[in-house]
């Protein structure tokens, strides 16, 4: 027996078993994101935009046109735009303020000193903003799901299941990018803005990308047409036409090939905001 | 502080003088937005004729239930007159087809799956929707037309200019959801904003007689409909001609239906001039002459 060997196989720290290690590392990210999660709920965001949406959806639903008291289409269109811009700006917002408010607030050296690795806080954050968005969205679509079947007398739960989780997943997306941002970009107030102009030009351009660059010169088409490609379509999880219109439910197939596609795309910017995270200096 | 007081007096006299130069003026200016006691015009100024259009625009796109082309679309093949009820047949196999065309790529494929791609217009059952779930609930889709109705009340508070939001919710109104005094009310509204406007007053007269059955008020305003078309369209260059033989054709069935066969023989013979299907509306001439039956009814509405 080598006797050196020995020494040194004692001298080391006993590892972990994998199942532990992945048990400390889910209780690191679930801890990290409740306190994401009571963080929404203490903050004013949530329940001002929420008001404000119940009060002008109310509101324009007193009005009536023609003395046709059932018309509704006009209101769950309203409704959803505001449920919409409001789930942005909720999860931009707080997925902004994450990590830079830790540094600042001098808490991030203490949290990972627990330990907590970088990327657990990156993963617990993201899930924290993530879920939070997800409890706003459940709220918001019950509202609209009451105000539509007050007013429609009809209740098309899958479809409106179908668009919420969609929408969810959509967030998912901006989420993981908003997080990638807060790690590159030097303040969460750069942060909301890039991000959310870069939400809303994918949304309103991002169907129609492809079509723009066929009608552009080369080299220039081609740049833009790989754009098309290489961009998250956050338009893709906007079925609010769908809806509004009542057509039928989305098939079930196709919905969980979208939900796919938005797992893939939260996976990019999260694996990108770890990585930029891990080589960013925290001092 | 003297000197400050002072040139602070000079200030407030020269933008007193100024004043009274200048609000005679504005009040007589072509351009001056207090000339209007509503709130819109003044807020908005002209810039209102494009939301008004916008507004348009989505009553047009609620009637085909979101389908409907954006900026970025060709709008080559589209039916925009459908909302009008000068609907044409679409082929529902070909429902794809118009203005989408078909999927460049595979985002574009998936994509389409999340949006309304199908051609179909409000009140109609979609045939997609026929083949692939059974227990679609055909009742529910009656009667939907009142949904492009907020977006046209829109548009005229808009534009009460654009004659075409108050015969199009008219005719909705009134053939579709059965509210002619509704439809009646927007039209006499349209007619103050647009006095003697010959489109509008073939909308009134046209619920006098098939709404309200009200025959001579009907041929009144059916037949002042026609002299104002000959006064607004008759000048132009590319007069209305389907305005003309729609209200031509609406008076001859009226008198027809009345047995005044003269003054329904005379509308005909009009209408036989503007008219692309002439040879059937001889056939009605010859039987109001002959009293034997026509092969068919003028396709003219």
């Amino acid at each position: 027996m080598n006797p050196t060997t020995h020494t040194i196989e004692t001298a080391r720290l006993p590892e972990l078993p994998a199942r532990e290690e992945r048990a400390g590392t889910l209780n690191n990210v679930l801890a990290i994101a409740g306190v994401v999660i009571k963080e929404m709920y203490r903050r004013k965001d949530f329940y001002v935009l929420f008001v404000l949406t119940a009060l002008v959806t109310l509101l324009m639903g007193s009005v009536t046109f023609f003395n046709q008291d059932n018309i509704v289409r006009y209101l769950k269109e309203l409704c959803l735009f505001l449920i919409w811009a409001a789930s942005l700006v909720i999860t931009i917002t707080t997925a902004a303020r994450q990590i830079p408010a830790e540094r600042e607030q001098r808490t991030l050296f203490p949290l990972l000193a627990k330990p907590v690795t970088r990327n657990q806080l990156v993963l617990g954050k993201f899930l924290g903003c993530w879920l939070a968005s997800g409890i706003s969205l459940l709220l918001f679509y019950v509202f609209f799901g009451a105000v539509a079947g007050a007013k429609e007398h009809q209740w098309p739960i899958v479809n409106y299941f179908q668009a919420a989780v969609l929408h969810w997943f959509m967030l998912g997306i901006v989420c993981a990018m908003t997080l990638l941002g807060s790690v590159v970009l030097a303040a969460p107030s750069s942060t909301n803005t890039i991000v959310l102009v870069v939400t809303v030009g994918i949304l309103l351009i991002g169907r129609h990308l492809n079509k723009v660059a066929l009608k552009l010169e080369e080299p220039v088409q081609s740049i833009v047409y790989g754009l098309y490609f290489v961009l998250p379509h956050l338009e893709i999880f906007d079925v609010r036409d769908l809806i509004v219109h009542n057509w039928s439910a989305i098939r079930w197939d196709i919905w969980a090939a979208g939900l796919a596609y938005a797992v893939t795309y939260s996976a990019i910017f999260l694996s990108l905001a770890c990585l930029a995270f891990r080589r960013k200096a925290i001092n | 502080m003297r000197a400050y007081l002072l040139s602070l007096s000079l200030l407030t006299l020269v933008a007193f003088s100024l004043s009274t130069t200048l609000e005679p003026w504005f009040q007589s200016w072509a351009g001056s937005r207090t000339q209007t006691d509503n709130v819109i015009q003044v807020a908005l100024g002209d810039s209102r004729r494009m939301f008004a259009r916008h507004f348009y625009a989505k009553a047009d796109a609620y009637f085909h239930k979101g389908y409907y082309p954006s900026v970025y679309d060709s709008k080559e093949g589209f039916d925009e007159k459908a909302i009008t009820g000068n609907e044409k047949p679409h082929d529902d196999e070909k429902c794809e087809g118009d203005f989408l065309g078909k999927p460049h790529d595979w985002i574009d494929a998936f994509s389409r799956n999340f949006f309304p791609s199908r051609h179909v217009h409000v009140g109609e059952c979609d045939a997609h929707d026929h083949k692939h779930d059974p227990d679609h609930d055909h009742a529910a889709e009656a009667g939907m037309e009142r949904e492009i109705l907020p977006w046209l009340r829109l548009s005229a508070e808009m534009d009460p200019q654009r004659i075409e939001t108050y015969t199009v919710a008219s005719f909705w109104l009134w053939t579709k959801l059965g509210k002619i005094d509704e439809a009646e009310q927007f039209l006499r509204e349209g007619l103050r904003a647009n006095p003697g406007d010959c489109e509008i007053l073939f909308g009134l007269g046209s619920i006098y007689y098939e709404g309200w059955k009200d025959i001579s008020r009907a041929r009144n305003v059916l037949e002042l409909s026609m002299v104002r078309w000959r006064e607004q369209e008759g000048r132009k260059t590319e007069p209305n001609t389907l305005l003309l033989g729609q209200i031509l054709n609406q008076l001859a069935k009226l008198e027809r239906e009345q047995n005044n066969y003269p003054r329904a023989i005379e509308h005909y013979t009009l209408l036989k001039q503007v008219s692309p299907s002439k040879q059937s509306i001889q056939e009605w001439i010859d039987y109001l002459k002959t009293n034997q039956p026509p092969s068919k009814v003028p396709l003219v509405r």
